[in-house]
């Protein structure tokens, strides 16, 4: 037993006594969905933008928008960069903080990130709009996804509410295709590559564009609370992405074209495995520096807990927290 | 009724496929009314022989019939079973309609039937139990009664109260003894205890080894109706004696190899 | 001469029944859990309170809405447990008693027998749709093996001294099924629904995580999408309430039905 113990001291104290040299850089782990929403991680990953300011960025890939949350809420990630659901600001409500610090993802004019799509027998039968959806079926993924706030938002525009219709939860983008294609509900709120699909096996017709209809903040970066407690780390990671957001901006937004588009399309490839095709359709935009769009969160708040799915009356600072980014912004004045 | 029995031989397959002779050239006749002890070393044969006179065995070689006259709705014989053979699921009341059931009997007539034999047998006020509720002597009298509700011509019994202590099976003897007073079937007794075969029977069957022959038949010449008194009468004795001395080399003989 | 008394063996024998400590022992884990929520080390996320859970539970039954999620989930499961259960017992009978049917079902019933119900379900709805006949069949498909195979065991086990009995007594061949086969078989039927009525739960709520928009299932994966712990526990509760009663029911149910089971 005492050699054990002797030699155990022996070898954690060759650790500590470690030459200098290389210490290694602080690890974050950030969990993000493997489709082009993505886009502008993988690109600051790829290109060490986070490295350059002192963190190793590492990769988790999820399925969903919702296990990105609950994974924040464990702490097993630190970083997430995905959808905005009521699941999560039914996390901060049960206690637990999760701090949305920077823009990933608008449904924007001309970028439309989801859609609302018809079956076409329906569509032929002249079914054109929500109203004609009065009483049909509409499937989506989850209650609480960003599909299930899509379709209450594009009711509303319509004068209607979600009881006018019957929302069918199918669990996954793959479902609701089968679902529209075998003509079991009567339309879905899907996304991309999806609502292509869709389109071009003649099962279904698009009839709203999420983004030409309303913008939103669908998609955010978001912190964990023990990350955002870290103050350092926390704005040494919010500077990297800067530098990634911008360089996207740049690439896609501004030009729409050009060697740098075509190296991010290929850059994308090698990590979603799409199509250059369906890369192309489903860049979303962001602003170049990262800002959200004001008040939108808050708006969302609203709306969920008059709908009855956020019990507590969250506001945006129960959730939001931009000060990371301002700081990055702050100390990246001067630099593009 | 008689039961001739005329040079049957039993041939079976065991489980590995063996031919297996269990009975050669076995010839006896029981009378009618005549209670006929069968006995015999182990692996003699003798339920195998009590199963072909039931019909539950395919017959062999030889011929088994009965002679005489048998009423319409009686079956030929009856079986008693050594470890009672009784319906869990069923009361004691349902258990004796058993057979009565499958003679075709209304249910009426069934219940009365039924009652007579349980009164007969020392089971009233037991009609509602069921078997777990009975002590083994009160199971074995719930078999009998079940066997002769039906008033089968010949009463087959095989080893009927080997599963009971001592002392029940001798009250049980003497119960049966009493019964058969006056239902005066024949019966077929088989047993594996000679004092038993000797005190209830009015001739004993002696069987060999397998393949089983008949190697004596021994009349008993004690008077009716049998008493404990008798247990010690030379008469009953000698014939004891006789038989065992007949079968007990042959006892041995199948100790030793160890088989069934 | 000394006198010795008898020497106290037992102490090893003896298994006491501690009848208090059972009921102490659960209200305690109760309380510390209640006491344990309102310190605030654990976020209500993670540990909604035994309390809050009442509450959220009486909230919910008075409004109606537990009373409708319970109908919908015990109608697909009675109509999925009677189906199952009455496919599976006639199937069991029929491959127990005929040889011929044995010879084919038997093989049949193996190769399928270890296919999970879950990993069926989404081929189901392929066929059935996402309506109650896809739930329903999921859940009488997942009761109908334990069923069949333990009427079939049943029926091979009945005591072969019995039937030779009443084989001797005149009984053909389907009066040996009938008065024979079958009461032996009941107690392992009994067995076969206990074990059911496990299964159905199971894959009920399986079923209702899958394209639904009520029951006990549905209530569950829904308060897990929106990350309602309290209404999660509810949920639960609620299922496990249901387990213990069709338990019971089931226990008093096979009492009745075997009224010559010595009890255990």
């Amino acid at each position: 037993m005492r050699r054990l113990v002797a030699a155990l001291a022996l070898v954690s104290l060759a650790l500590a006594a470690a030459p200098g040299g290389a210490q290694p850089l602080p690890k974050v782990k950030l969990g993000v969905l493997k489709l082009t929403a993505s886009a502008v991680l993988f690109l600051g990953v790829e290109k060490g933008y986070f490295k350059e300011f002192g963190v190793d960025p590492e990769l988790v890939y999820f399925q969903a928008a919702q296990p990105i949350a609950v994974a924040l809420a464990s702490g097993d990630i630190d970083v997430g960069a995905t959808g905005l659901t009521a699941g999560l600001y039914n996390i901060v409500t049960g206690g637990v903080h999760i701090w949305i610090v920077a823009d990933k993802g608008r449904e924007w004019p001309d970028y439309n990130l989801s859609a609302l799509v018809v079956r076409t027998d329906l569509y032929d039968g002249g079914v054109r709009s929500l109203r004609d959806l009065r009483g049909k079926k509409v499937g989506v993924t989850q209650i609480g996804s960003t599909f299930h706030y899509n379709v209450g938002r594009y009711l509303e525009k319509e004068g209607m509410t979600l009881a006018d219709v019957e929302i069918v939860p199918l669990q996954g983008l793959p479902a609701l295709n089968d679902a529209l294609t075998a003509r079991r509900v009567d339309a879905v709120a899907t996304a991309e590559p999806f609502v292509s699909r869709l389109e071009s096996s003649g099962a279904g017709r698009v009839i709203v564009n999420t983004g030409d209809t309303f913008p939103w903040q669908i998609a955010t970066v978001m912190y964990s609370d023990k990350l955002a407690k870290n103050r350092a780390l926390a704005v040494a990671f919010m500077r990297g992405y800067v530098k990634a957001s911008r360089t996207y901006y740049d690439a896609v937004i501004a030009r729409k074209s050009g060697p740098a588009y075509d190296e991010l399309v290929a850059l994308t490839a090698r990590y979603t495995g799409a199509a250059p095709e369906l890369i192309r359709k489903g860049f979303p935009y962001q602003d170049r520096d990262g800002r959200l769009m004001p008040g939108d969160v808050g708006r969302q708040l609203a709306w969920w807990h008059q709908q009855g799915f956020v019990k507590a009356r969250l506001t945006e600072k129960d959730v939001v927290d931009e000060s990371f980014l301002r700081e990055a912004l702050t100390l990246s004045l001067g630099f593009r | 009724m008689r039961v001739l029995l005329d040079d049957v031989s039993k041939t079976y397959a065991d489980r590995s496929g063996q031919a297996v002779e269990a009975l050669a050239h076995v010839s006896f006749t029981a009378e009618a009314e005549e209670l006929v002890a069968i006995v015999g070393p182990s692996g003699c044969g003798k339920s195998t022989l009590l199963n072909l006179v039931a019909g539950l065995l395919a017959p062999g070689a030889g011929a088994i019939a009965f002679e005489g006259d048998l009423p319409p709705g009686r079956p030929p014989t009856a079986m008693v079973f050594q470890e009672f053979a009784l319906f869990p699921w069923r009361t004691v009341q349902a258990n004796v309609e058993l057979g009565l059931e499958e003679a075709g009997r209304p249910a009426a007539d069934r219940r009365v039937i039924a009652r007579r034999f349980i009164e007969l047998t020392g089971l009233g006020g037991f009609e509602g139990k069921y078997p777990h509720q009975l002590s083994g002597g009160m199971r074995q009298r719930v078999g009998i009664a079940r066997a002769l509700a039906v008033e089968p011509a010949v009463l087959l019994m095989d080893e009927p109260f080997s599963a009971l202590d001592a002392q029940t099976r001798q009250l049980m003897q003497e119960e049966l003894l009493g019964i058969w007073e006056r239902t005066r079937q024949t019966i077929l007794y088989v047993t594996h205890n000679i004092h038993e075969a000797v005190w209830m029977a009015d001739r004993v069957v002696v069987l060999s080894r397998r393949p089983g022959r008949v190697l004596e038949i021994v009349p008993v010449e004690l008077k009716r109706p049998r008493t404990e008194a008798m247990l010690g009468e030379p008469g009953f004795v000698h014939a004891v004696e006789l038989i065992w001395g007949r079968i007990r080399s042959q006892a041995r003989d199948a100790l030793q190899e160890g088989r069934e | 001469m000394t006198r010795l008394p008898v020497p106290d063996r037992t102490r090893a024998l003896t298994r006491r029944r501690h009848p208090v400590a059972r009921v102490l022992g659960l209200l305690a884990l109760v309380l510390a859990w209640e006491v344990l929520t309102r310190t605030g080390w654990v976020p209500p996320l993670f540990l909604p309170s035994p309390l809050g859970v009442l509450a959220s539970g009486a909230e919910m039954l008075a409004s109606g809405e537990l009373a409708v999620h319970i109908a919908t989930s015990l109608r697909r499961i009675v109509l999925g447990f009677g189906l199952g259960a009455l496919g599976g017992v006639s199937v069991g009978l029929a491959v127990g008693v005929f040889s011929l049917a044995e010879a084919i079902g038997n093989p049949l019933i193996a190769a399928t027998f270890p296919i999970p119900k879950i990993a069926l379900l989404p081929l189901l709805i392929l066929w059935l749709g996402i309506g109650e006949a896809s739930k329903v069949a999921v859940i009488m498909l997942g009761v109908f093996f334990p069923m069949a195979i333990n009427t079939y065991t049943g029926v091979r086990h009945a005591d072969p001294l019995l039937i030779r009995a009443a084989v001797s007594f005149g009984a053909g061949r389907w009066s040996v099924i009938r008065k024979v086969m079958l009461p032996s078989a009941l107690p392992m039927i009994f067995a076969g629904l206990k074990l059911g009525a496990g299964t159905s739960l199971l894959l009920l709520v399986a079923a209702e995580m899958i394209a639904a928009n009520s029951g006990i299932g549905f209530l569950i994966l829904n308060a897990q999408n929106l990350m309602e712990t309290t209404r999660l526990m509810v949920g639960i509760v609620v299922l496990s309430l249901l387990g213990l009663a069709s338990h019971w029911l089931l226990v008093r149910a096979e009492r009745a039905a075997l009224p010559w089971r010595p009890e255990v």
